[in-house]
């Protein structure tokens, strides 16, 4: 054994260490499921056994319907999120600019972050009808006001001398924005995407409850008429699945590297 | 190189949260001459930096002029380069890519902006540091690359602000001594605030002493270049001279 391999090992057994943490919990509510089930006899018009919810999976997987459904679902989310980010990031940038332009839509970006996602709904079906549009713009929504705000954040905390250093170097209003501002906001417009798909997610599995007819929302509602809980709880596991391999293994990361690569270290 | 005129020149802050009114300068009326290397002493709180943030464009007086070349500046300007105490490196961006901030921003070619600032890198010793990020470098590197970035840019004068205060004394000598010999090679003008009455007197032709707001008295400062430490230590003229000044600030 070498002295340099030690530390690998300490950080891999480390990590191994926090899977098995992670995941016990998870094997014990299996198990207690389905030893509840049994045990109680409990009829599968009240809950599903742990074994009817794997055959509905490999059901779905076999038929598509489950990529069908998970793959309309992620989609809408990347549509709506581009579409909010494209707008929200220059919205912020020209808040952080601009006094004025700040001061007035502050006010507006507060009351319609809390409004995230869910209560747009009704009105984006009656504008959308059922379907694709509805669902992007709830989407949209829940995205679009988080990143804003957030851009205007990071921003704001961009220490003035970085400012300054850049205008008495020369550069105008356009190379200000994209040396100096985007690059110092970017932290906080990651942790603003992040954010927002939160909201977005749950927003979008109670939009497709409603307003289509693809997607983990709906697959959800549509097992409720024909009184399938194995499809019930198979989609609620997916749902929660999905978002934290999402959130995990995508935007976590991204988060961190982009802290520790464009973060400001405070205080020289 | 031109001069550098500053005109009764007056800043008065509101502070909002007390309703107060502070007068942090009054009717400062200096000149620079071109190729002068000139210090501004004061107690802090005396509106050193207000005077050096007036003169770089960032903050708008009050009341008076500052003419640069007979031309009245307006906002911040590649004109006039700024050393700031935090150092202010762009953490984003490598050490190379800081110093080639300013040649890039007038458009000059990328590969002749970074020739540029790997040629005032080898100025301060630092070329093997050029791919580096500014946060794996130390405190008086950062600084280092600070002034380079400035002066890689070609101002017309260097505005300087308490810039070797946040290091070691030990670095700050050294900071110190290689100031004096770019500024001994090369005669760039430069304007320096410090409360710091050694640095002020070790580095300048002329120091100036700054006392709630007001200039109080000018004192030259004839001593022989090439200015190092080792010698000036030891140097009877320059001991007076500091003895002088400190008294002075301590008066005023
Ligand atoms: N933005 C500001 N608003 C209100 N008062 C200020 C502001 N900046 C500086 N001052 C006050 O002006 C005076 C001079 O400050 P400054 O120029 O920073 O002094 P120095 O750099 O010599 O320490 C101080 O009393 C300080 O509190
Ligand atoms: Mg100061």
């Amino acid at each position: 054994m070498t002295a340099s391999a030690e530390p690998v090992r300490a950080h891999r057994r480390a990590r191994t260490g926090a899977i098995v943490q992670a995941a016990l919990p998870f094997v014990l509510l299996l198990l207690l499921w389905q030893g509840l089930v049994a045990g109680l006899q409990v009829s599968p018009l009240v809950f599903p056994s742990l074994s009817a919810v794997v055959r509905a999976a490999g059901q779905g997987l076999r038929d598509g319907s489950l990529f069908l459904h998970l793959g309309a679902s992620l989609a809408r989310v990347a549509i709506g999120t581009a579409i909010a980010l494209l707008l929200a990031v220059p919205l912020g940038m020209a808040m952080g600019v601009s006094r004025a332009v700040a001061a007035f839509f502050t006010p507006l970006l507060r009351f319609f972050s809390v409004l995230a996602g869910i209560a747009w709904i009704p009105i984006a079906t009656l504008w959308f009808g059922y379907g694709f549009g509805a669902i992007v713009f709830v989407i949209f929504n829940a995205v679009f006001f988080v990143v804003a705000y957030n851009t205007l954040l990071g921003v704001a905390t961009i220490p003035v001398e970085l400012r300054r250093a850049a205008a008495s170097l020369g550069a105008r209003r356009w190379s200000m924005v994209r040396e100096v501002l985007l690059p110092g906001a970017l932290p906080n417009i990651v942790t603003g995407i992040r954010t927002g798909l939160g909201f977005a997610w749950r927003a979008l599995i109670a939009a497709e409850m409603i307003a289509t007819s693809t997607g983990l929302g709906y697959m959800l509602f549509l097992a409720r008429d024909f009184y399938r809980t194995e499809v019930i709880v198979l989609g609620m596991v997916l749902v929660g699945c999905t978002w934290l391999a999402l959130d995990r293994l995508l935007l976590a990361p991204l988060e961190r590297r982009t802290i520790e690569r464009w973060g400001v270290v405070r205080g020289a | 190189m031109k001069e550098l005129l500053v005109e009764r020149l007056s800043k008065i802050y509101f502070d909002p949260d007390r309703g107060e009114r502070i007068a942090a300068l009054e009717e400062v009326s200096l000149r620079i001459a071109p190729g002068e290397f000139v210090a501004v002493v004061g107690p802090s709180g005396c509106g050193k930096s207000t005077l050096l943030n007036l003169i770089a464009g960032f903050l708008e007086p009050t009341s008076g002029r500052i003419l640069l070349d007979g031309r009245p500046v307006r906002g911040p300007g590649p004109d006039r380069g700024v050393v700031f105490q935090s150092y202010a490196l762009f953490p984003w961006k490598t050490v190379l890519e800081n110093v080639a901030f300013g040649p890039r921003m007038r458009g000059l070619p990328k590969a002749e902006c970074h020739a540029k600032a790997m040629r005032y890198l080898e100025l301060v010793g630092l070329a093997h540091v050029a791919h580096r990020y500014p946060r794996e470098l130390s405190g008086g590197m950062q600084q280092r690359v600070g002034v380079v970035r400035a002066l890689a840019n070609e101002p017309e004068i260097l505005l300087m602000d308490e810039p070797f205060a946040a290091v070691d004394a030990q670095t700050r000598m050294t900071l110190q001594e290689e100031l004096a010999r770019i500024y001994e090679e090369r005669r760039p003008t430069i304007l320096f605030v410090t409360h710091d009455v050694n640095e002020a007197v070790f580095l300048a032709d002329r120091v100036l002493l700054l006392s709630k707001g007001r200039l109080r008295e000018e004192i030259p400062v004839p001593i022989a270049r090439p200015r190092r430490w080792p010698r000036l230590v030891e140097d009877d003229d320059f001991k007076a001279l500091v003895a002088r000044t400190l008294s002075a600030v301590r008066a005023a």
